[in-house]
């Protein structure tokens, strides 16, 4: 089970470059297109992005969960993080607050915590019993300006 | 066409969403794409190791589906939260077995409008939304608030 030690761990800061290909791949997958030219406009095409309003191409709103797939050793080194087992593990809720618009050439630094541990239900009743724990994420940019932030449930059943 | 707040009223569907049926390699994209490499969402046999009977989908990708209803209808720019609460698993379609798994394979997203105010110098309007799949589970409940011209 997750090691309720860790709460309050901050994990170490970690950037990544936002890449416009990485966008339209992105895109594609939530949409469930075969290729990246079939995508909507503003995700492939940067004069539509600036149509749109936007200094470039935008990511997707829940793009920015793979930040931290992609960095800090990936699933594993987050899992591991917490002492948790990854094949208990459910994902239960997810919160993004977005206070800024995030494009690509950004350079993004995410900072990660534990801001809470608890445990649910009763030991005693088999398969009623599961351990919360709750990640905050604050996403900054290459202006230093706070992007945004996002709060991940996840479940460990026993 | 930009959506306007004077054009939204509280008790408004969003228009709704629904997706192809997902398939397994659908699944294999979205993890390329995001990073998110759980075995559960592409090994078979872990996926048995663990108990269930095949895999299923990231819920992610469903949040990301309902990204995508949800911006269908306001502009990514507007999006100021955007919140999901997973409840069901979602197991892909059988390619063997078309017409007997496609139902809960494919994911409609609904929504309507709750809340219609002012907040940091903004109008923003709040929406709940669910998913479910096409034999009726609930796959996540969820809202978004989106600032509107």
């Amino acid at each position: 089970m997750a090691d309720k030690s860790k709460l309050g761990f901050e994990f170490p800061p970690y950037s990544i470059r936002v890449e416009q290909n990485k966008i339209a791949e992105f895109a594609a997958a939530v949409a469930q297109k075969d290729d990246t030219d079939s995508i909507r406009d503003i995700y492939r095409d940067v004069e539509a992005a600036r149509a749109a309003g936007f200094e470039n191409i935008p990511v997707p709103p829940t793009f920015p969960t793979s930040f931290v797939f992609w960095t800090g050793g990936g699933l594993m080194g987050t899992v591991d993080g917490v002492g948790a087992d990854v094949s208990k593990l459910l994902h239960s809720e997810e919160d993004y607050e977005f206070f800024a618009p995030i494009c690509a050439g950004d350079v993004l630094t995410r900072k990660m915590k534990v801001v809470d541990m608890y445990d649910r239900g009763r030991k005693e009743r088999k398969g009623w019993f599961v351990q919360v724990t709750v990640l905050e994420t604050e996403v900054t940019n290459q202006r230093g300006e706070l992007v945004m932030r996002a709060r991940t449930t996840f479940l460990e059943r026993e | 066409m930009t959506l306007r707040f004077d054009d939204v009223q509280v008790g408004d569907a969003i228009p709704p969403y629904t997706s192809l049926p997902i398939t397994r390699t659908q699944l294999v994209r979205y993890a390329g794409a995001s990073g998110d490499f759980n075995p559960l969402h592409h090994d078979e046999t872990f996926a048995r190791a663990i108990g269930l009977e095949t895999v299923i989908a990231h819920g992610m990708f469903i949040m990301g589906i309902a990204g995508e209803a949800v911006t269908a209808w306001i502009d990514n720019k507007c999006l100021r939260r955007f919140s999901a609460h997973f409840l069901g698993m979602t197991q892909p379609v059988d390619l063997h077995d078309v017409e007997k798994t496609q139902a809960r394979a494919t994911i409609t997203v609904t929504g309507k409008v709750v809340a219609k105010y002012e907040e940091n110098g903004e109008k923003r309007i709040r929406c709940e939304i669910v998913a479910h799949d096409g034999q009726g589970s609930r796959k996540l409940t969820g809202f978004f608030v989106a600032a509107l011209p």
